[in-house]
């Protein structure tokens, strides 16, 4: 199957993901303009940007969840996740899937308690002993920083927790799956600063173990969190570089007055 | 400064609201509509109830001239002489089965032949008739128009000829011959084609002959029969009695009504004379009261003449039981004589059991309200428009009802949720086009036609298909009726998937695209995401659709009409899966039978009001119960 491996370019222990010209479009409606990109293993990148740039877009594109929706198509250039490029037709989606996690925006857990939301991906992957999911549950809930809170009631309902605990589960609920890479489209946006603070605190956590590339509006979270920052703009890449650097000495104009407050 | 409450209507504040707004009129307009659907359905309710609450005091009241008039004791040696009925009739079935099974080739070739034979005369006869009218009448022979007759019949000879039935039991030879002499028929001829004849006498040698061996059965068999006419002639003696106190009641009850409305129309009169005139006619239809005691004084003097006949009827079919023999070499009558021996015992054990009733059977034990009302909802039969007494046992009508709804919902939940779910998750934009509209479209075909289609295909073919012997392995099958209850089953099934689809659709469309995008993202496949998540999600949505469905079933009238069969009994359930074959009547065919012929306001109308109210409350539940479920989602 994979057998291109020679084409994984030297850095690939250091890169998890490499976006190479990029470009992309719904229907005929171009979204992302050749876009270049390294993402570095077990890092934060965050990506920024005014709304409708194409955050989302792309980083949609990594796990390829854009594939659902109808017209939504690659115009040119590779993503070569961990040296392996993730739009040849012969990808096991499901499998990428599970190894490129994802949360999303608006907190989504399913109408089920929040013990079978964390083992969801195990069930859907076939194991079923009682044992290995009760440690897998425990394990992705200690990591998400749910586990104090929600340990006597794992078998309620998950619609019972708070807007920020439902956040926590989902984030818990991608971990149980033991991803590489794990993708956050603006994941603090429906939560209340304390909420935000404590995620904020689990990604710098999160961060030993997995590559995190993580959307965001909030100017501030993004100076606390990423070591990596990114500016898009109309679907370019305007800037990318290590977050103090954007913030404090930009290279672009355009990025001097997004940061600055004067659009977006 | 004090605050001015009542703004006076020459200085008007800022916000002060003005004159009649165009507003108001549109909300009092939509309001008042609402308020009248309210009212109509009270009104619905009301009307529904006025009518339907006179039936337990009039039923009661039936019930109680059943007692006093002693229908009711007559009945309990009636039964039994029913019993013994019916019992020599599966005797007489099994034994004629044996005959028939032995000499089937016989009978079949005879069959065949007589087949052929009619065939052909189905076809000419007419024509023939026309000649032979002609001749008598003396017209003249030459006529032109007997010319054309006779040419007709030439023609339509010819073509009977030409297609004639099968005879697979018949050897070439024999079909040759008959043709022949068919052929050789004239218009003149009378009399069946010699072969027919033959046959005919073959086959009655062969019955006699196969009728040898069980010669012994056969006296068993009658002296059974004749066990019976005691109690027979006893019945029949009673009956007559009984029948002749209920009447004179019933007048009795007639003219007593006539002078109580009388009275009260006296009662309301403002002219004295007016009354005088009124209460004087009162007066003259004062009946005589009905003599009750006597027919029941010497109706009593029988008890002991009948418990004597039904321990005589009991001592010889005891003996006479015991002489059936074990078994039958013919499939068919060894399956008739053992239904026959299963219920000898039951038989027995009832005649038995008679004595004791009939001694304590009083005809002054008072009838409650509570007794017509439990002989309502309890009642085995529903009899109506009988000489002798007429029964409203709801359980055969709701024992179809409720047979011909489980098995609408057993083929429509399946078909119907299952294309939700389909056209919902898997099928192309093609299909969703295509299916969905065409679905909905089944929705739109009157009742009536799917009647018709039902008739023909599901009734007709279906019997046709279960009759071939490939296929009398299929539990119930061959089936007898052509209308029964799996055919309403199917036609309602048909009815309510669009409701069950287009509901169910509407659940899983409901369903949030944040959960199958989650269940997408965590690496589920397409199925996982369906029946882990999807599913779960709207499943109240889902069982609102299906009770939705239930409730279309249950309250359809048209093709239950039409394809149910409507035998008024409750099903034999000791066929098994053939029970399902059995006609059988409901709720709404009932009403819709019977509400046209009744009189205004007798008993049986106001019956048939209380099966609508049943069937109301039946139908009002299931949609508040769906509605409950729907809510459910939607919170
Ligand atoms: N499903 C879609 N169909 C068509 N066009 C889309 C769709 N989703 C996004 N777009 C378009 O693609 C462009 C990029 O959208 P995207 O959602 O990636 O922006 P974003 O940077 O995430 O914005 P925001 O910060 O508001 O979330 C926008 O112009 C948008 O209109
Ligand atoms: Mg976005």
């Amino acid at each position: 199957m994979v057998t291109d491996l020679t084409e994984t370019t030297s850095n690939s222990e250091t890169t998890a993901i490499e976006i190479r010209d990029l470009s992309f479009a719904y229907h005929e409606k171009p979204a992302l303009h050749e876009i270049t990109l390294d993402i570095p293993a077990r890092q934060i990148t965050a990506f920024i940007g005014p709304s409708g740039c194409g955050k989302s877009t792309l980083l949609r594109c990594f796990n390829r969840i854009n594939d659902r929706i109808p017209g939504a198509h690659l115009t040119a250039g590779t993503i070569h996740i961990h040296g392996i490029e993730i739009n040849r037709p012969d990808i096991d989606l499901q499998e990428l899937r599970r190894r490129v996690g994802m949360v999303f925006q608006k907190y989504n857990p399913f109408k089920k308690s929040i013990y079978e939301n964390v083992v969801f991906s195990l069930r859907l992957a076939g194991i079923h002993q009682r044992s290995a999911l009760d440690d897998s549950a425990e394990m992705a809930l200690q990591s998400a920083a749910l586990w104090d809170e929600v340990k006597d009631r794992l078998h309620s309902s998950a619609l019972g927790l708070s807007g920020g605990q439902q956040q926590r589960l989902c984030i818990a609920r991608a971990i149980a799956n033991q991803p590489d890479i794990l993708l956050m489209d603006e994941p603090c946006a429906a939560l209340d600063p304390t909420a935000t603070l404590k995620i904020e605190e689990l990604l710098h956590q999160l961060k030993e173990q997995y590559t995190i590339v993580i959307v965001t509006h909030n100017m501030a979270q993004a100076t606390r969190c990423a070591d990596l920052t990114a500016f898009l703009y109309l679907g370019k890449l305007i800037e990318i570089g290590p977050t103090l650097e954007i913030f404090s000495t930009p290279k672009d104009p355009k990025t001097l007055s997004y940061i600055s407050g004067s659009f977006g | 400064m004090p605050i001015e409450i009542s703004p006076s209507p020459e200085n008007p504040h800022r916000f002060q609201r003005r004159g009649f707004s165009c507003e108001r009129a549109i909300k009092y307009f939509f309001a008042s509509n609402a308020g009248l659907t309210l009212v109509i359905l009270l009104l619905i309710i009301v009307f529904l109830l006025k009518e339907g609450l006179g039936f337990f005091p009039g039923y009661r009241r039936e019930l109680e001239i059943y007692r006093i008039a002693g229908l009711e004791f007559v009945d309990i040696s009636r039964k039994n002489l029913t019993a013994h009925e019916q019992l020599s009739s599966v005797l007489n079935r099994a034994y004629f089965a044996q005959i028939n099974g032995q000499c089937a080739r016989e009978l079949k070739r005879s069959q065949e032949a007589a087949a052929v034979f009619n065939a052909f005369s189905d076809q000419t006869s007419a024509t023939r008739e026309l000649i032979a009218n002609h001749e008598a009448t003396g017209m003249d022979r030459g006529s032109e128009m007997l010319a054309t007759l006779n040419n007709n019949h030439a023609c339509q000879k010819q073509k009977a000829l030409d297609s004639l039935p099968l005879t697979p039991h018949l050897s070439d030879t024999e079909r040759a011959e008959l043709i022949e002499s068919i052929r050789a028929r004239d218009v003149t001829t009378v009399g069946d084609p010699p072969l027919v004849t033959a046959l005919a006498q073959q086959y009655a040698s062969a019955q006699q002959q196969c009728a040898m061996p069980i010669a012994e059965w056969r006296s068993v068999i009658d002296s059974f029969e004749a066990a019976g006419a005691d109690l027979s002639a006893l019945v029949t003696e009673m009956t007559d009695a009984v029948t002749t106190t209920k009447e004179a009641i019933q007048n009795n009850d007639i003219l007593e009504n006539d002078r109580k409305s009388l009275l009260a129309a006296a009662a309301n009169a403002k002219d004295p004379s007016e009354r005088q005139k009124l209460m004087a006619e009162a007066r003259d239809s004062l009946a005589e009261k009905p003599d009750i005691e006597g027919p029941m004084q010497s109706l009593m003097l029988r008890k002991p003449d009948c418990i004597a006949t039904h321990a005589a009827l009991r001592q010889a079919c005891e003996g006479i039981l015991a002489m059936l023999p074990p078994s039958l070499s013919q499939s068919d009558a060894n399956r008739l004589l053992l239904a026959a021996r299963k219920a000898s015992p039951l038989f027995l054990e009832a005649l038995t059991g008679t004595s004791q009733q009939i001694t304590q059977w009083r005809h002054d034990k008072p009838v409650p309200l509570s007794d017509s009302i439990r002989s309502f909802l309890t009642g085995k039969d529903w009899v109506t428009g009988g000489a002798w007494q007429d029964f409203y046992g709801i359980l055969p009508l709701l024992a179809g009802s409720l047979m011909i709804s489980m098995v609408a919902l057993c083929l429509a939940i399946p078909a119907g949720v299952g294309a939700a779910i389909y056209i919902n998750q898997f099928a192309s934009p093609v299909e969703q086009a295509v299916v969905k509209p065409v679905i909905e479209f089944i929705a739109a075909i009157p009742s009536v036609v799917l009647g018709f289609i039902g008739i023909l295909i599901f009734g007709t073919i279906l019997r046709d298909l279960s009759q071939l012997d490939g296929l009398a392995w299929v539990p119930g099958f061959p089936i007898e009726e052509r209308l029964n209850i799996f055919t309403a089953g199917c036609l309602l099934a048909l009815m309510s998937i669009p409701t069950i689809f287009s509901l169910a659709e509407d659940a899983l469309n409901n369903v949030p695209a944040a959960f199958s995008e989650a269940s997408d993202a965590l690496g589920a496949s397409r199925i996982q995401t369906t029946f882990r998540v999807i599913i779960p999600a709207a499943f109240s949505g889902i069982l609102a659709a299906v009770l939705l469905g239930l409730g279309r079933v249950i309250g359809e009238t048209m093709v239950v009409l039409l394809v149910a069969g409507n035998r008024i009994k409750i099903p034999d359930f000791s066929a098994g899966l053939g029970t399902f074959f059995q006609p059988s009547h409901t709720l709404t065919g009932i009403i819709a039978q019977e509400l046209g012929e009744v009189p205004l306001g007798s008993v049986h109308y106001r019956a048939l009001f209380v099966v609508g109210i049943l069937l109301f409350a039946v139908v009002l539940g299931i949609n508040a119960t769906a509605h409950k479920f729907v809510n459910r989602t939607t919170n």
